[in-house]
């Protein structure tokens, strides 16, 4: 299933204007600012330490900036807070692993159905039929994305009992649950050995084939030059360079920046 | 005139230093009991609604060690202060230590489940009818000026400020003082640098309960001893250790104090009902409005 | 592990039913049948409670004053207000939902332990205050002498058990029915996510601050009607219904039978009232007893007794 993008609206879906996050005396990130357009994949990525989780908990309203704005879709969302924004089509995955443990794979993405759904007690304590034909329609898409990630033989398992790698594509199949415009990935390679990664790669262009604009935050440079479309760098809390992977694995001040780190591979 | 025949403002006066200083002895008990608990909390990091109990029982084991065994009321408060000690640390060691990785809602409800067999065992085994703690200072009295005062409540101040300061100098200058800060500052940290952080939470344990007992065998002569009195140590505890920030013993203290003299005071000039409302409505607001505590920096927003 | 399908379907419900409506037949004598009446009050109280700390998994101790709250509204409002009686539970709900409203928005900006003593400083203050101001409350002596409902056309008198107790299964079911339809929907989904995972519930467009305000306030609301069924009924109440032991019942109750089910409330307040009564010789030792099975349901058994009876049922089933 391939979903074309709104070409027609050249307006980026999220922009971070001027973003700044001071701690006390500290500057976690500095004046960032960019763009991502509808229908991309841009991976966020830097050394240790340069801010790029602030960012990225800015972007998500799961921090406020000190200064700057975060503008989704249009609109002005810096003070909104992070279930607003989870209201207003964006997703997140955490750092680490962040599930519903003591609830089965397919009740964990049920749940994160949940923005889609109208009805709620009152419309199941009336007997609605409108109730009973959205709690259809929310079970039959749990099914489908449990099927599109891979765990659909495990949809009774407990989420605490599932092992790592599938606890990761757990949690994207929570945030897919709630029919995101934007997915943000916190290091969704971490832990991951390059078999992994190459289907994570895999699993991140079929998201983008659904219609999801893809955000992520990684360190595994092989899924970062594998998947994205584009790659910010951050060091220091600000923003180092731009552009195309292959342009920016040879920018001096990201070779500058990762020096006696791996080779940056295109 | 005599010096028996004092003037009206004088007369004010008196009254009010005599609310004070039953305030002050309150007060001082208050203090014992919420110290453990506000320790308990900071190294264990555990909510203890049983706390209370142990209060309880160190006072009915002083009354059965007068009574029954027939020591005499300072080594009944030592056997009291000793046992109850130890039966804390099993109360540690099978309550709290097998949930410690749980929820902290399982170990809430468990330390209920523990207040709760404690307070019913003692009232089928001791009795529901309310004991008398007879000890050679509970009716002596010292009189200053118009202000009469219990040797037994002086006995409270006196020996109640002592052990709080041994116990803040204990955690400051011996050496399991300091690994109890360190566990109660960084619990993995403490553990990685060699502390046997459960034998810390035991030591921590057994001396909050001592400290609980000893209130108790101090403050039950004061009053009458029943078997649910630890329901009420046990909200007194927690009044004071929310106003002192938990963990805090310093705040302990200072929590207590304010709390002891609010209630005489309250009690004295406004209503018996304002007394026993005024620690709850503290509660809420303290929580609400500085949830570490008045003495502590408030709580930093996102 | 899956709920047995057996509870899912709508059958087992209409079952229960069934079996409660001609149960009072069976019972051989009148003390029976008000056991069964106290049994359907704490079961709706139980319910109320079930959803703070089964649901949303909040341990509350200030819950048994809303009780309080709803029975002394219906009763003052009747009987000093000439409110008409039948509007007392619908009175002692929309107070008591008050109560809740309130107290629930500024105490569930508090999470944790400090939210188990905040509640409780609640629920003391609320009883404290309902003996102190003797002049509306009657004060320690409490309020004796409450109208119970009737219907003299029909000749219906429920002060007396046999009758009452059809009044009181007719509001557990209703209790049941929303119950069930609080785990069914998004809503119920939505609390158990903030049980279990309160960020990321956030970070799936869960407003957990508003879901835990009304849910709470429904709870409250709940508690509020059962107390004026518990006021109409026995005709006392006293300050004492908003004490510490009517709380751990209701606790123990709700942990024993099972939180966070619907059954297992139910259960636990049978449970409670069978051993309460059957073990009366016993005396202060039930009380240890209760906390001992508390004890071991909180160490080793969180599901409660219906877990004990899904486990058994999921064994049976793949045989």
């Amino acid at each position: 299933m391939c979903v074309k993008f709104d070409m027609s609206h050249p307006a980026p879906l999220l922009q971070a204007q001027q973003l700044s996050r001071h701690f006390g005396g500290l500057v976690a990130v500095n004046a960032v600012d960019f763009e991502i357009q509808s229908g991309e994949i841009v991976g966020l990525i830097g050394p240790n330490g340069a801010g790029k989780t602030t960012l990225f908990n800015m972007l998500c309203a799961s921090m406020a900036p000190t200064h700057g704005k975060v503008i989704f879709n249009g609109e002005d969302c810096t003070t909104l807070s992070a279930h607003d924004m989870a209201q207003r089509g964006m997703a997140r995955t955490f750092q680490i692993t962040s599930l519903f443990p003591h609830l089965s794979v397919f009740d964990n993405v049920l749940t994160g159905t949940y923005r889609q759904q109208q009805t709620g007690w009152w419309a199941c304590i009336r007997h609605q039929a409108r109730y009973k034909q959205e709690e259809a329609e929310m079970a039959a898409q749990a099914c489908g994305i449990l099927e599109f990630v891979g765990l659909a033989g495990r949809r009774d398992d407990l989420a605490m009992t599932l092992p790592y790698g599938d606890q990761r594509k757990l949690e994207i199949a929570i945030a897919l649950a709630t029919h995101p415009k934007l997915l943000l990935l916190d290091e969704p390679a971490a832990g991951m050995n390059p078999d992994e990664g190459a289907k994570l790669v895999g699993m991140i262009k079929d998201i983008r084939q659904r219609g999801v604009t893809v955000v992520l935050v990684e360190h595994h440079m092989k899924v970062v030059m594998g998947v994205c479309d584009r790659v910010i760098v951050i060091a220091s809390g600000e923003k180092i360079a731009e552009g195309v992977p292959q342009h920016v694995a040879n920018h001096p001040e990201v070779i500058r920046v990762y020096l006696g780190r791996e080779k940056v591979h295109a | 005139m005599g010096p028996g025949f004092l003037a009206p403002s004088a007369c004010l006066t008196m009254v009010f230093l005599q609310q004070l200083l039953n305030g002050l002895a309150n007060g001082m008990g208050y203090v014992l009991i919420a110290v453990g608990l506000t320790l308990v909390f900071g190294v264990l990091r555990v909510v203890n609604f049983a706390h209370g109990e142990f209060f309880m029982l160190g006072a009915y084991v002083t009354y059965y060690g007068m009574t029954l065994a027939g020591l005499d009321y300072i080594s009944a408060l030592l056997v009291a202060t000793l046992l109850v000690a130890g039966l804390g640390i099993l109360a540690n060691r099978f309550f709290f230590q097998p949930l410690k990785k749980e929820h902290e809602f399982t170990i809430l409800l468990s330390s209920l489940g523990l207040a709760l067999l404690l307070s019913h065992l003692a009232e089928t085994i001791f009795g529901a009818d309310p004991k008398y703690v007879d000890t050679p200072y509970s009716d002596a009295t010292f009189s200053l000026g118009e202000i009469t005062v219990t040797q037994q409540r002086i006995g409270v101040i006196l020996v109640a400020s002592a052990m709080i300061a041994a116990t803040y100098w204990f955690i400051k200058h011996t050496r399991m003082g300091k690994m109890m800060q360190a566990t109660a500052q960084n619990p993995e940290g403490a553990a990685l640098t060699g502390i046997n952080t459960r034998f810390v939470h035991a030591y921590t344990f057994a001396l909050a309960c001592a400290l609980a007992a000893l209130s108790g065998a101090l403050v039950g002569p004061t009053a009458m001893l029943y078997p649910t009195v630890g329901d009420w140590a046990v909200l007194k505890g927690f009044i004071v250790v929310v106003m002192g920030g938990l963990g805090s013993v310093t705040g302990a203290l200072m929590g207590g104090l304010i709390l002891g003299i609010a209630e005489s005071l309250g009690g004295g000039y406004i209503s018996l009902g304002f007394k026993e409302a005024i620690g709850y409505a503290i509660i809420i607001v303290v929580l609400l409005l500085r949830p570490n505590g008045l003495f502590n920096p408030p709580a930093s927003t996102k | 592990m899956r709920a047995a399908p057996f509870f899912e379907s709508a059958k087992a419900w209409w079952l229960g039913l069934g079996v409660t409506l001609v149960a009072p037949f069976a019972a051989f004598n009148d003390y029976l049948l008000h056991m069964m009446v106290l049994w359907g009050i704490y079961s709706i109280l139980a319910l109320s409670l079930n959803i703070i700390v089964g649901f949303l998994g909040e341990l509350t101790f200030g819950h048994a004053a809303f009780f309080g709250i709803g029975a002394y509204a219906s009763a003052l409002l009747v009987m000093g207000l000439g409110l008409p009686i039948w509007l007392g539970p619908l009175a002692a709900g929309l107070i008591a939902g008050a109560f809740g409203l309130v107290i629930g928005y500024v105490a569930l900006r508090i999470v944790g332990p400090q939210f188990a003593i905040l509640t409780l400083g609640f629920g003391a203050i609320i009883q404290t205050i309902t003996n102190y101001w003797v002049d509306v409350t009657r004060g320690p002596m409490g309020i004796s002498q409450i109208p119970p409902f009737s219907i003299d056309a029909l000749g219906l008198d429920f002060s007396q058990a046999s009758h009452m107790y059809f009044l009181v299964l007719a509001c557990l079911t209703l209790a049941v029915y929303l119950s069930r339809t609080l785990q069914n929907s998004r809503t119920g989904r939505a609390y158990v996510a903030i049980r279990e995972n309160p960020e990321l519930a956030q970070s799936i467009g869960i407003n957990t601050f508003k879901n835990k305000w009304l849910a709470f306030t429904v709870a409250t609301a709940m508690a509020g009607v059962g107390g004026s069924l518990y006021g109409h009924y026995l005709r006392v109440i006293t300050p004492d219904l908003m004490s510490l032991s009517y709380m751990s019942a209701l606790i123990i109750m709700v942990i024993v039978g099972g939180k966070g089910t619907t059954l297992g409330p139910v259960i636990g307040a049978m449970v409670y009232i069978a051993l309460l009564e059957s073990l009366r010789a016993f005396g202060n030792l039930r009380l240890v007893i209760f906390a001992a099975m508390l004890i071991v349901c909180v160490i080793f058994l969180p599901g409660g007794l219906i877990s004990v009876w899904l486990r058994w049922h999921n064994r049976v089933r793949e045989v």
